[in-house]
């Protein structure tokens, strides 16, 4: 059987949760390995919450926000930038491949671009196999 | 070493015979010489507990946080030391006013565990307090490694290698706290680790609930460590998680041109954004 | 009867006691050394003064599954963890760590409700004592009358010669259990004699002594003084005392769930720990560090005296060499004392 990645998505509402509608009601195809949660702005992203979807065995992390400049809230994402930079090398420092997390902006409009980018991701997580590092031992009465 | 042993207690009694503080936070006798132990001086006749020696490691700014807001505080720190107290006030957990500062520029500071000479490899490179009112001895020299030369092996290895490293260190974490309790910075109540909803980490040691709670730390502490390595040497099982910190603080500076603690007019580089930050550090 | 091997087949030692069962040894840990399970005999190391914690994770571990349970549609399965342990043998324990479980045992199965995940392990174990050759400043084990290679409490009793380990029979358990090793030889009746002039020297090799004469009474009549805030003024809070400990022995039960797959476990937890007493109420009566400093002293030296007749310290020194800020035990109780 081949190996499905779990990918867990992270979307700002104003722009790429909205982005990802558009790619939808425009029935562009991309693989369905993606589960997205929709948070109201990139700013509101706990770094806690990628270090704990990585131990739950997700084997990509793709976060998605406006462009910097965009925010629908001004500023949010100039903060976020900074906080999912500075997870990423905490992530890249501790062993994990630094592939496995992602950061794009992608904007309301952007539908073409959203769909590309998660095939490009769930691809590049496919190549890399399952993540075993961070990830919890199952099986092993929790 | 014995000049700021003796100015110190000069500095502490006057201080307190003078009314102009309430307490002094400084080094007392422990059970011996290599053990000298935090202590708080409340009257001038306590002062004569004061000592100062190369095995003072602890860092005081740990204790500003025990006494209520307009206490007068006068506190005894070294260089790093000096940087807590920058970053408390930073984020306006102490009042600038409120304090005495009593720099103490520390050249030859030793572990007391080992008897080694405390260097850049595991404390800052900043031997000289940055922030005081009265400065204790003459200026010390500055190492000329910097801080971050340590992270030399660990940056040279590939992701596999980290982790190999990582994971062995976290798997002998106990889950003592020893490190967030030694930290001045890890002044949360309650801190994240010790609630129940959302339950971020489990209570038992699992080498996933250690990387829980020390990967959630280390980003915590990003742009407030200032690299005292005191997390360390409070550490039982000796995990090297002055390593970490290091690199994080690294990254900070290198992402976005500040170092933690140097400045009060200052504001930590995580509550803070710059337009131009380039997107290329989220590669 | 009286054993011996070569002091370079520590590793021998070791694969002929891994025969007889599990075998948990002193090992390196990092930087540090602890008693852990030894699946490799070239592990073992007993190269040391103490270990950095102490051995009661042998008969209470850090974590300790009680109930496994998996969460399905129909509700909670449940499968009970079996308490069969197979024979285990721990080698290396120092007299006071062989006298910490003797202190232990009146709480965990001294009567009334018997602790059977304590009590099984605890019967199932043959304990390998080893003599100190030297005292180390920290230690006060001599305040409880336990000697630097006293033999009580051990089923078999090592000593560290010049050339060899001498491993004497104490308990029939003891005896039987050498008699049955593979690779060491008898002991002379030289050998014999250099092993009672040791225990006979180590009575002469004495730590510091705590004054505990009337210390239950005192600490009653001092609960109330200030003392307590200058004396937990330094203290973190930390939980390493108690963590490295032989016989703090509080734990918190808690529920582990992941993906609907979990255990009810024992978790050690610690008095020092600023949620250790904080109710569902929200209200916590031990709220400062004084509180809480006063609490382990009390617990050690007057409630646990009170309710089981001996002292929960047996004066390891640990906690002394592993506080961060350097807290000396002996000092505080010795402040207490001296309190009009």
């Amino acid at each position: 059987m081949e190996f499905e990645p779990k990918i867990l998505g992270i979307a700002c509402n104003w722009c790429t949760y909205t982005g990802a509608d558009l790619a939808g009601t425009t029935r562009i195809q991309y693989p369905h390995n993606i589960r997205v949660a929709r948070v109201m702005c990139s700013s509101r992203i706990n770094p806690s919450f990628i270090f704990r979807a990585f131990e739950l065995g997700a084997d990509g992390v793709l976060v998605g926000g406006c462009h910097p400049g965009d925010c629908h809230y001004s500023t949010g994402n100039y903060y976020a930038r900074r906080k999912l930079a500075v997870t990423k090398k905490i992530l890249e420092f501790a062993g994990l491949e630094p592939e496995r997390f992602r950061v794009e902006w992608i904007s309301a409009s952007e539908g073409i671009r959203y769909a590309d980018i998660v095939k490009e991701f769930t691809e590049e997580i496919r190549a890399l196999g399952p993540q075993t590092r961070l990830a919890v031992k199952r099986g092993v009465g929790a | 070493m014995k000049q700021i042993d003796a100015r110190l207690r000069e500095e502490a009694k006057r201080l307190l015979e003078a009314g102009e503080v309430e307490v002094v936070l400084a080094y007392g006798k422990g059970y011996d010489d290599r053990h000298p132990m935090p202590y708080a001086a409340k009257t001038p006749a306590d002062t004569e507990r004061i000592v100062f020696n190369e095995y003072c490691t602890h860092n005081m700014a740990r204790y500003l946080m025990d006494y209520s807001p307009g206490t007068r505080i006068a506190i005894a720190v070294k260089g790093c030391d000096s940087r807590a107290v920058v970053v408390l006030i930073q984020e306006e957990k102490i009042r600038r006013e409120d304090l005495v500062i009593l720099g103490i520029p520390a050249a030859g500071m030793k572990d007391p565990r080992t008897d080694r000479v405390i260097d850049a490899s595991t404390t800052s490179a900043t031997p000289n307090p940055v922030l005081y009112d009265i400065l204790l001895g003459g200026e010390a020299t500055t190492s000329e490694t910097s801080s971050y030369d340590v992270l030399g092996e660990l940056e040279g290895m590939n992701g596999e290698e980290r982790w190999a490293f990582w994971s062995e260190e976290m798997s002998r974490c106990i889950r003592c706290y020893a490190c967030r309790k030694a930290c001045p910075m890890c002044y949360c109540d309650p801190c994240f680790v010790d609630q129940a909803e959302p339950r971020w980490a489990d209570k038992s040691p699992s080498l996933e609930s250690n990387l829980m709670f020390h990967l959630t730390r280390f980003y915590h502490l990003a742009g407030r460590c200032i690299d005292c390595g005191e997390c360390s040497r409070a550490c039982p099982m000796e995990i090297p998680l002055y390593l970490f910190h290091k690199k994080v603080a690294k990254e900070c500076e290198e992402m976005f041109g500040q170092a933690a603690g140097m400045s009060v007019e200052d504001k930590p580089v995580m509550v803070d954004f710059r337009v131009e930050d380039a997107d290329e550090i989220l590669l | 009867m009286l054993k011996k091997i070569g002091l370079e087949k520590r590793e021998t030692l070791a694969s002929a006691l891994m025969e007889k069962g599990e075998l948990f040894a002193p090992a390196a840990d990092g930087a540090v050394v602890n008693f852990r399970r030894i699946d490799n005999p070239g592990d073992v190391t007993l190269d040391f003064y103490n270990t950095l914690q102490s051995p009661k994770s042998v008969f209470f571990p850090q974590t300790d599954d009680m109930v496994r349970y998996r969460l399905t549609h129909e509700g909670v399965e449940t499968e009970e963890v079996p308490l069969d342990f197979e024979p285990r043998i721990i080698l290396g324990v120092r007299p006071c760590d062989v006298r910490s479980f003797e202190v232990m045992d009146r709480l965990f199965a001294g009567g009334g409700i018997v602790d059977p995940y304590w009590e099984k392990r605890r019967k199932s174990a043959t304990v390998i004592g080893y003599a100190f050759d030297e005292v180390n400043p920290a230690d006060f084990y001599t305040t409880f009358g336990i000697d630097a290679a006293d033999p009580t409490g051990s089923d078999i009793f090592m000593v560290k010669g010049k050339a060899a380990f001498l491993l004497k029979g104490i308990t029939e358990k003891g005896d039987k259990l050498l008699d049955s090793l593979q690779g060491l030889e008898d002991a002379s009746a030289q050998d014999e004699k250099y092993f009672e002039g040791r225990l006979t020297e180590a009575s002469k090799l004495t730590t510091r002594i705590l004054a505990t004469e009337g210390v239950v009474e005192k600490l009653e009549e001092v609960f109330e003084d200030p003392y307590w805030t200058t004396a937990a003024a330094p203290c973190l809070n930390c939980g390493v005392c108690t963590f490295v400990c032989p016989t703090c022995h509080c734990f918190d039960v808690q529920d582990e769930t992941l993906f609907g797959r979990g255990a009810r476990r024992r978790i050690w937890d610690s008095c020092m720990f600023t949620d250790f007493t904080l109710h569902t109420s929200g209200h916590n009566p031990r709220t400062n560090r004084s509180q809480r400093l006063r609490q382990r002293i009390n617990h050690k030296f007057s409630y646990y005296v009170t309710n089981f007749d001996v002292f929960s310290c047996v004066g390891c020194g640990r906690c002394v060499r592993s506080c961060p800020v350097h807290i000396d035990i002996v000092a505080v109780v010795e402040g207490a004392m001296a309190l009009p």
